[in-house]
């Protein structure tokens, strides 16, 4: 489904996919796309669906339509455009163009089995070779041929620490260690568009040897302009020859200054621009009869070397938007889910102290008994939300001590019968006499089996009777505890089977926090354990919670000599 | 003392919302107020109770009910219209926002003393008029 990803603005992170054959993009509630900017018009532009693709349509809004940094009033989009209205920058995504499946007709596979209509093997060339593409024979007598490739060698590495880093300032300092092994620079400064201010600001600054006086870089405003406007690369001489430049008065006599400036160009704008400069001292033109140590084959390269970092750049930027709006939007729904919850509990609670009031008011000990249990119900409910928090929140160390399973099972039941008789639930369990003190934290396991307990009683408030069949065992051989609880509920959809321990999933509306298997699991899983489920529509659910526990030694009594 | 109660018992409340809890609580002060009450979990369940009975005030929780559609809101809404009651709406609701007029809307959390009287103002003005 083609959709349009806000990546920068007051809706980053949210997704707009286009599934009507208009879209309207604005400021008003009518617009499908309705965004929160105050720049953007009421209805500012519109993406049609047309036979072969989405074009995007401005409507003649006061502060325009761009896409990919120019204005537009109407523009055929491609994937991976960019489309900016007031403050607000989304990234369109098309349709994949051709299935998969469209292409296997086209691309086979031969089997093995079937002889290679013969094909053979000449040369294999493994990944980290391909760098070497000429021998050292090669070039031994052609300097040419080694310029060429000393050329080809920078370009591959950038190419490679593209490919290998996601730290951009780590990326630039890699790249310009590479510019200065592959041709003589004095200094070498990249910089990067602040997207804030609009300014370009220093990243990476290198020198081979600080210069006497300790003089400052300095780069011509005239030069970064040029390069930034004309989106060109210069090279530039402060010799008198040089007539591109006001070079005001000569300076000759004291050495030649030649810089090379490239804009850093990515797929849709400049990112910054890479400068490096060297200087030639009067004695060494004399002496070398060379006037030039950067030539016109440095500046191609360099515009290459540009255009991979830019790539990179963009790259990086779009992927760390993509990162934090991503954390926003899981931050902004644990909390929205969990005031949610909390406003629940605090309206029974209100309720429940409003019955009390009305008894006391009227002296119907009925109607304070009535609100009483609202409360108690709330405040446990309460408990229970902030118990699994906590134990959701942190990581841990299952607290092992010797316990017995079959006491951590009947307080669960203890606790669960008055809810469970409520809803006309009978829990059926009897205590295994040979289970052997075992050695596991029964606070964790209370809580892992109280939710799962918890959910039994849910899931088979329907049935008539709900019955619920709790059992523990303990292998010796394996070392294995496990305790299953059985229930004649509904049983749980396959579809929803993937989500059951996910976070904040639940199924059972306002009365589920989505907390309670989540942390069952975390809590058997912090005991090296797990749960396993067991499920059939209508039939009912068994939950087996396993985890590796070892028999406790038996206790010495205080009596022993 | 006689426990007549002190309002015809032919008033009548329905309350939708999804929490026991806010069901029991409103039923209970109601009924001791003399009014008779609905309840229902569900709001098509309410809708149902609604056709039966013909309640003066529908007290209408739709929060956290898996419906997003404006169906039920119209039913509702329609339903009302027919038998001249009012609708309270508690929490948010998008369709009666633009729908119901603000004070029939009580923004949660709230507080119940408050509910109630609204609750028994709007049933007394019925047994008035």
């Amino acid at each position: 489904m083609a959709s349009l990803f806000v990546i920068k603005g007051r809706d980053q992170g949210k997704r707009f996919e286009l599934d009507g054959p208009v879209s309207g993009l604005g400021r008003d509630a009518k617009n499908s796309i309705q965004l929160h900017d105050s720049e953007v018009s009421r209805r500012h532009a519109q993406v049609l669906r047309t036979a072969d693709g989405f074009s995007l349509v401005d409507l003649n809004s006061s502060n325009g339509t761009y896409v990919n940094s120019q204005a537009i009033s109407q523009h055929v989009l491609q994937s991976g455009d960019r489309v900016q209205l007031g403050r607000t920058l989304l990234i369109f995504t098309g349709n994949e163009e051709r299935s998969s499946i469209d292409l296997a007709e086209e691309v086979a596979i031969i089997d093995r089995s079937k002889p290679p209509e013969g094909s053979r093997i000449v040369t294999s060339i493994g990944q980290e070779e391909g760098s070497r593409i000429y021998t050292d024979a090669d070039f031994a007598n052609n300097p040419w041929l080694a310029r060429t490739r000393s050329n080809l060698q920078i370009m591959y590495q950038t190419a490679l620490a593209v490919s290998h880093t996601l730290d951009i300032d780590q990326l630039l300092h890699r790249i310009m260690e590479f510019i200065f092994e592959w041709v003589e620079t004095d200094r070498g400064c990249i910089m990067l568009v602040d997207r804030e201010s609009d300014q370009l600001l220093p990243k990476v600054f290198r020198h081979r040897r600080r210069s006497a006086d300790g003089e400052k870089l300095r780069i011509s405003e005239t030069i970064l302009d040029y390069v930034l406007q004309k989106r060109e690369g210069v090279l530039t001489s402060d010799a008198q020859e040089d007539e591109r430049w006001d070079t005001g008065a000569s300076i000759l006599k004291m050495g030649v200054r030649e810089a090379i400036c490239v804009p850093m160009q990515g797929r849709y704008d400049i990112v910054g621009i890479i400068y490096i400069d060297t200087f030639t001292p009067p004695g060494q033109m004399i002496q070398n009869r060379q006037m030039n140590k950067f030539t016109e084959e440095h500046l191609k390269l360099m515009i290459a070397i540009a255009h991979q970092a830019a790539l990179a750049v963009e790259d990086t930027s779009f992927y760390s938007a993509m990162v934090e709006a991503e954390r926003l939007a899981a931050v902004g729904q644990t909390i929205a889910t969990l005031s949610h919850h909390v406003k629940n509990i605090l309206q029974g609670i209100r309720g429940g102290s409003y019955l009390i009031e009305e008894g006391l008011k009227h002296d119907k000990n009925e109607l304070i008994r009535k609100g009483w249990n609202i409360v108690d119900k709330n405040q446990e409910k309460i408990s229970n939300l902030v118990m699994d928090m906590l134990t959701f929140s942190k990581e841990r160390q299952p607290e092992r001590v010797a316990a017995s399973l079959s006491e951590v099972v009947a307080d669960v039941v203890e606790l669960m019968a008055s809810r469970a008789a409520d809803v006309g639930v009978q829990i059926a369990w009897q205590a295994d006499e040979d289970l052997p003190m075992l050695t596991f934290d029964p606070d964790g396991l209370h809580r892992a089996i109280l939710n799962v307990v918890t959910n039994a009683i849910d899931a088979c408030e329907k049935s008539d009777p709900g019955r619920i069949e709790i059992r523990t065992t303990y292998d010796q051989e394996t070392s294995m505890a496990s305790v299953a609880i059985r229930d004649n509920g509904s049983g749980i959809p396959e579809e929803d089977m993937g989500k059951i321990f996910s976070v904040f999933e639940s199924r059972k509306g306002n009365r589920g926090t989505g907390l309670g298997l989540p942390v069952s699991r975390k809590i058997l899983q912090e005991h090296g354990g797990d749960i396993r489920v067991e499920t059939q529509p209508q039939q009912g659910s068994t939950f087996y919670l396993e985890f590796p526990a070892v028999a406790a030694p038996p206790p010495t009594t205080s009596m022993d000599p | 003392m006689p426990t007549t109660p002190p309002n015809p018992p032919q008033l009548r409340v329905l309350i939708v919302d999804g929490s026991e809890d806010n069901r029991e609580v409103l039923s209970a002060a109601l009924q001791m107020r003399g009014f008779s009450t609905y309840q229902a979990a569900e709001p098509r369940e309410g809708v149902e109770l609604a056709r039966q009975h013909h309640p003066q005030v529908i007290v209408l929780d739709l929060e956290g009910q898996d419906t997003d559609d404006d169906q039920i809101c119209r039913d509702y809404e329609s339903q009302s219209r027919d038998d001249d009651s009012s609708l309270v709406v508690l929490g948010r609701a998008r369709y009666y926002e633009q729908h119901l007029p603000r004070d029939r809307i009580v923004a949660k959390p709230y507080h119940f003393a408050p509910l109630v009287r609204t609750i028994e103002s709007l049933l007394n003005s019925r047994k008035a008029s």
